[in-house]
């Protein structure tokens, strides 16, 4: 069985792809999280053009973060102005980071930023993973787990705001920043960007845990909505048909994921996803090292025109 | 369920104990349309020609469309794709059918002084830029390229001739147009061979048309990107509430 992707121009297999949204979305269903760092690369292993990777996975990333937040909503488990707060400084950088991937993609370069954010990012967060469970569990040998405070600098932000369902009062420029910054990422990896906002909510904002992850998905939704409109009317790089079929694939593997988590013990699940996160992460940037088996390659052609 | 499209391109003019001079086609442009999601299209070809030892080879070129292709370099130790060939008149479709293996119909020279075969295929110029290499090499991988995806194929011994009545002989082959084949006018090109020798030669065209979901998406996604964005957004997000639902409920029961 055959189906033929539009945009990217390619003739797929759809059961392999619904296959590769379960896995994914076991996966992410799992660990508790979003899963495009990891859909992202697999799609441009399997011959997706990395621009298209990117904004379809933006747009399959919408239905799925969509679907993860009306769970979190019921349990009053989002900080709605929190989230808002991140969005507005999102979609500046979502702008910001259309605007360099377009800029690359003139001088051939898009693949190379693509490729290389994927590389810093994968390592330094597994790693990053790695360390903190290994910590946890007590391998490493420190005697108690530091606490983040704090930074002086950061409560004396003007512009405090009281945000009631995370209990804060702090300035809204910190959120804003992250925001920002997480857009950028989002329309250069076609990631939700859960990775970055999770530890930034936890470990620079202070924000209860339990209202981490319902106010992450609900920003990514505006977030990756708002990257998908951008790809589609700058690059015309979303398929439509590739992001429905992982979003599916996705949905049932989500469901097994959940189920799973509660199995396995918390700090092996956190050192597993660790170590798939540099695995991802190294052969990703070996593409750009190792000489490629072809040296040509065909880059667009549209069977439609 | 097969869609099997038949398309006569030729009425059968039998006459009775007369020997047709030439080959016999049918000079009428034929429309086809193809739906994109199914595996292709089957494409029946048949007609007439003269009979005894002689050969045919048909030839099918698909409309020309713009390719481009990258070349990686490498720099500070990375290879990057920074050198493209830009080609503007590629055939977007190639198949040569024969009632035997080329090389017994004929030799390479005489394929060559009637531009038949994939070698002779005409590529058209393309703009290199940022790159030394010629674009004889350029042309190589586009062929392999379009070979491997398909859309490049060849059918040695796939037309078969039965003697008709007289000296008539009835030919006949098919072939599949990939769903995703491109849309316009496809040049079909008759050779009659005989002990080596060229000897006839008859054309006529296929028109294809697009149709289906795809094209509508990739119309949509070229013409009015802002709507297929949101449009995009859209089916996502509901289909994401959707799913969650349904979830939602199979619990509940």
């Amino acid at each position: 069985m055959e189906l033929y992707l539009p945009i990217a121009e390619m003739s797929i297999n759809p059961i392999g792809f619904l296959c590769l949204g379960i896995i994914v979305g076991t996966l992410s269903g799992t660990f508790g999280v979003g899963g495009g760092f990891l859909m992202t690369p697999l799609l441009i292993f399997l011959g997706i053009p990395p621009t298209i990777a990117v904004a379809s996975e933006a747009n399959h990333i919408v239905g799925s973060s969509l679907s993860g937040t009306i769970g979190h909503l019921r349990r009053k488990a989002v900080d709605i102005r929190m989230g808002n707060v991140l969005l507005a400084g999102g979609i500046l950088g979502s702008f910001l980071g259309i605007y360099i991937f377009n800029s690359l993609k003139e001088v051939g370069l898009v693949d190379l930023l693509i490729t290389l954010s994927y590389f810093v990012f994968l390592t330094a967060i597994g790693s990053f993973m790695l360390y903190e469970s290994l910590d946890s569990m007590g391998l490493l040998g420190h005697k108690k787990r530091t606490r983040f405070y704090h930074h002086s600098w950061i409560m004396g932000l003007p512009f405090k705001i009281r945000f009631k369902r995370s209990g804060l009062y702090i300035s809204l420029i910190p959120p804003y920043l992250v925001g920002f910054f997480v857009g950028i990422l989002s329309s250069i990896m076609g990631v939700g960007g859960g990775f970055i906002i999770i530890p930034a909510m936890i470990y620079i904002l202070r924000m209860p845990t339990s209202v981490v992850v319902g106010t992450s998905l609900y920003q990514i939704i505006f977030i990756t909505a708002f990257v998908t409109i951008l790809h589609a009317s700058t690059n015309h790089s979303v398929d439509i048909i590739l992001a429905l079929i992982l979003l599916l694939g996705g949905a049932i593997g989500a469901q097994i994921g959940v189920r799973l988590s509660g199995k396995f013990n918390g700090a092996g699940l956190r050192i597993a996803l660790a170590i798939l996160v540099l695995i991802v992460g190294v052969i990703m940037a070996s593409e750009l090292i190792i000489k490629p088996e072809n040296l040509i390659n065909i880059i667009s052609g549209s069977n439609f025109e | 369920m097969k869609n099997k499209l038949l398309i006569i391109l030729f009425s059968v003019f039998i006459l009775m104990g007369q020997m047709p001079p030439n080959i016999v086609i049918d000079e009428n442009e034929k429309d086809i349309k193809i739906k994109p999601n199914i595996a292709g299209t089957e494409v029946v070809l048949y007609g007439v020609m003269p009979s005894g030892e002689k050969d045919i080879i048909i030839e099918i070129v698909g409309p020309a469309r713009n390719i481009f292709l990258e070349e990686k370099k490498r720099i500070y130790g990375f290879w990057l794709g920074l050198g493209r060939a830009d080609y503007y008149k590629v055939p977007s479709y190639y198949n040569i059918l024969s009632s035997r293996q080329l090389k017994e119909i004929a030799d390479q020279r005489a394929f060559d002084k009637l531009g038949l075969g994939l070698n002779n295929l005409p590529l058209g110029k393309a703009k290199i830029t940022n790159s030394a290499t010629q674009q004889i090499i350029f042309d190589d991988n586009l062929k392999k390229y379009m070979i491997e995806r398909g859309q490049f194929v060849k059918g040695e011994g796939q037309v078969s001739v039965k003697s008709g009545p007289g000296k008539v002989g009835i030919f006949s082959t098919e072939f599949l147009l990939p769903s995703s084949s491109h849309q316009g006018k496809y040049f079909v090109r008759y050779y009659i061979f005989q002990n080596g020798e060229f000897i006839s030669y008859a054309e006529n065209k296929i028109d294809l048309k697009q149709a289906g979901f795809s094209r509508i998406i990739w119309l949509l996604s070229k013409n009015f990107p802002l709507l297929y964005g949101i449009l995009a957004v859209i089916l996502s997000g509901s289909l994401g509430w959707l799913i969650s639902t349904i979830f939602r409920r199979l619990k509940l029961s």
